[in-house]
């Protein structure tokens, strides 16, 4: 698994947007210049239930805590030109939108999750959202088995704040029509706008999160 | 007073000038109680979610589960119900938000109800639990399910079945923290291996209530009679007798009963007093004794093991150890409590947790919160997390996948709670030891009985 130093900008998104994120998806990759062709003529993956994780890490003053879930869906839809058997270095026509419901999100501890879903502003932001901007393949595989290694650029939406990040991707095929993708970058709650929890006198949290994920997708049948 | 009545202080006047703690305190034990765990300031005061729920059978218990109810944050009581306009007038004044209503199926028809708590007598659950999960509703079903085992497999198996639903059987003890720190105490071995227990229920009352006429008569006093009545053993021994089961780690081979009505002769034809034995795999037997026509000790569980005995009176817990038992060591700190001539060791959950050392060590909570808030507290936590699983799942995935759906639901971790398995269980046992007390026999219990298919 790579591990990575995520970097950051701040950006506000207009409210209007985020609550219409459909549109704005769909107005996003209509701009994208990689988006030349038809849609439908692009190699598409859906996410596959159960089989996904994702976890965050922290840290507090008592003792470190982990969130997680499997419940990890979206999907990733490559250029017909990107050819798996002989991929090409350099920038990757793609497409990736990944989601994960808040509440989702679960420790072992529900008191301390209630009061993560309160500090990530779930009844108003239900859930985390990632798009891939830019992705480039900086390291093709050597055998069917060995993995993609690529750089990418997105955003990542928590709490109604759009924050972009980047980080190294791996991708590995797994049997004849899936791919699964592991990566791991750090953010800061504050940037998102999240106040880290504490309690006076008791402990406090620490303002950096890792995010890990390992996600699996299946190529959706053609009709 | 004079000089006399005060020296003879007799057992009543003491039980009615003191706490039980304080009787507890003077018998001498050492105190096994679960600290109540620390909560995070913005705790107190946030509500992370509020599931509307209805109770249905407005009895004596039923008023407790309201009463409880509106303690718990998570709850948002919108509907009670009972056919009995007087029951339901009292309820509502416990429950001025609800709507009252005499027909349980208008709570079914209302989409805004997401879970219902059932309280009616035992011989009609079978109806009410059925309709409600087809109402895809989330159910709480007190204990015993039903007086029969057809009717007790009928529910569990819709329970089953419903597997976007949350179904919880009311044993209560199982959501206690309490009573789940003991569990593992025990299965640690603490006690030594388990050589017997004995459980309890002693109260001086008739059982019976009191009715304007004939009819009502009937109808309030089901449990006095055979035809709907799973008898004392059945009503009250099966939450006693599931948690020395659960606590033994094993579900008994047979059950021997007895039973008489030694005092309340008004023509009731279920026993008042009855006893039971159960024997348990491995030899260790279980004694359970139930009487209306006497107090004395009340009601309370005892495990002896090898290395020692552990008392459980309600969410307080104290262990009596052997001389030649092992030191543990914190036992040396530890509160204790007299017993007779024996001195208990007070068992604490939690108590080394360095999250508890900002609390005020007191064990208030053991005597204020009773294991029903902790059941229901379980109930509305699960029934909200199943919902949200489904739905979250369902907006995320491919909803016609609903092998998936059922996977991902299995694997979320759930509040502790007795489910449709323990709940059939429990009631299978609870009706066989009805079935040996009324014959004064004994009942093998083969394993198939307990099983679902």
């Amino acid at each position: 698994m790579i591990q990575s130093n995520g970097c950051m900008v701040n950006s506000k998104q207009e409210k209007y947007l985020m609550k219409k994120n459909c549109f704005l998806l769909v107005g996003t990759l209509a701009l994208l210049p990689v988006s030349l062709r038809a849609a439908e003529d692009w190699v598409r993956y859906n996410a596959v239930p159960n089989s996904s994780k994702v976890k965050v890490d922290g840290t507090s003053t008592l003792h470190d805590w982990s969130v997680g879930s499997t419940a990890l869906g979206g999907y990733v839809e490559f250029d017909p030109a990107f050819d798996l058997a002989k991929p090409a270095l350099g920038k990757v026509n793609a497409h990736c939108d990944v989601r994960i419901f808040v509440r989702q999100l679960k420790s072992d501890k529900t008191d301390m999750d209630n009061v993560m879903y309160d500090s990530m502003k779930e009844k108003d932001h239900r859930r985390i959202d990632y798009r891939l901007s830019e992705m480039v393949l900086k390291e093709a595989p050597k055998s069917p088995e060995a993995p993609f290694l690529f750089d990418t650029k997105g955003e990542l939406i928590v709490a109604g704040v759009t924050n972009k990040v980047q980080m190294p991707v791996t991708m590995v095929r797994v049997g004849a029509d899936k791919l699964k993708f592991t990566g791991s970058t750090s953010v800061k709650m504050t940037s998102f706008g999240i106040a880290p929890p504490t309690k006076l006198g008791v402990f406090s949290t620490g303002d950096d999160v890792k995010l890990t994920f390992e996600w699996l997708t299946a190529r959706k049948e053609q009709k | 007073m004079n000089k006399n009545e005060t020296a003879e202080l007799n057992r009543r006047d003491f039980l009615k000038g003191s706490s039980f703690a304080t009787l507890m305190t003077m018998l001498g034990g050492v105190e096994l109680i679960t600290r109540a765990p620390v909560q995070a300031a913005d705790l107190a005061t946030l509500v992370p979610f509020q599931v509307k729920c209805a109770v249905i059978g407005l009895g004596n218990w039923g008023r407790e589960i309201i009463a409880t109810l509106s303690r718990l944050k998570t709850a948002q009581l919108t509907a009670i119900c009972d056919t009995y306009p007087a029951s339901l007038k009292r309820a509502a004044n416990s429950a001025p938000n609800a709507k009252g209503l005499d027909d349980y199926r208008k709570i079914f028809d209302d989409k805004e109800v997401q879970a219902v708590v059932i309280a009616t007598p035992t011989h009609q659950h079978r109806e009410i639990v059925i309709a409600a999960l087809q109402a895809g509703k989330h159910v709480y079903c007190e204990a015993p399910l039903a007086n029969n085992i057809e009717d007790a497999k009928a529910i569990a198996l819709a329970a089953k079945a419903a597997r976007k639903q949350v179904f919880q059987a009311g044993l209560q003890t199982r959501s206690d923290p309490q009573r789940r720190f003991l569990l593992d105490f025990i299965r640690a071995g603490a006690s030594g291996k388990a050589v017997k227990a004995h459980a309890q229920w002693h109260k001086k009352q008739s059982w019976r209530m009191a009715s304007p006429n004939p009819a009502r008569e009937r109808e309030l006093n089901w449990r006095l009679s055979k035809e709907t009545s799973p008898g004392l053993v059945g009503e009250l021994g099966i939450h006693q007798i599931d948690a020395m089961s659960w606590f033994l780690n094993g579900r008994p081979v047979s059950v021997t009963g007895f039973g008489s009505i030694m005092q309340w002769k008004d023509g009731r034809d279920v026993p008042d007093t009855v006893e039971a034995f159960f024997e348990y795999p491995g030899g260790a037997h279980l004694t359970y004794e139930c009487t209306l026509a006497n107090s004395f000790d009340a009601d309370y569980e005892m495990l002896y093991g090898t290395d020692a005995a552990i008392m459980m009176r309600g969410s307080k817990a104290w262990m009596f150890k052997e001389v030649d038992s092992p030191l543990l060591g914190w036992e040396v700190y530890a509160r204790k409590d007299q017993f007779y001539k024996e001195t208990g060791i007070a068992l604490i959950a939690n108590a080394t947790k360095l999250t508890n050392l900002t609390e005020k060590a007191t064990d208030e909570t053991a005597y204020t919160t009773k294991p029903l808030y902790f059941a229901l507290e379980s109930f509305l936590t699960n029934a909200n997390t199943v919902s949200s699983a489904v739905e979250d799942f369902s907006a995320t995935f491919d909803v016609n996948d609903k092998a998936a759906l059922e996977k991902y639901i299995s694997e979320i971790k759930l509040q502790p709670a007795a489910g449709y398995q323990e709940g059939f269980e429990a009631t299978v046992l609870a009706i066989k030891a009805n079935e040996a007390v009324v014959h004064g026999q004994k009942v093998a219990l083969p394993k198939e009985w307990f099983e679902l298919g």
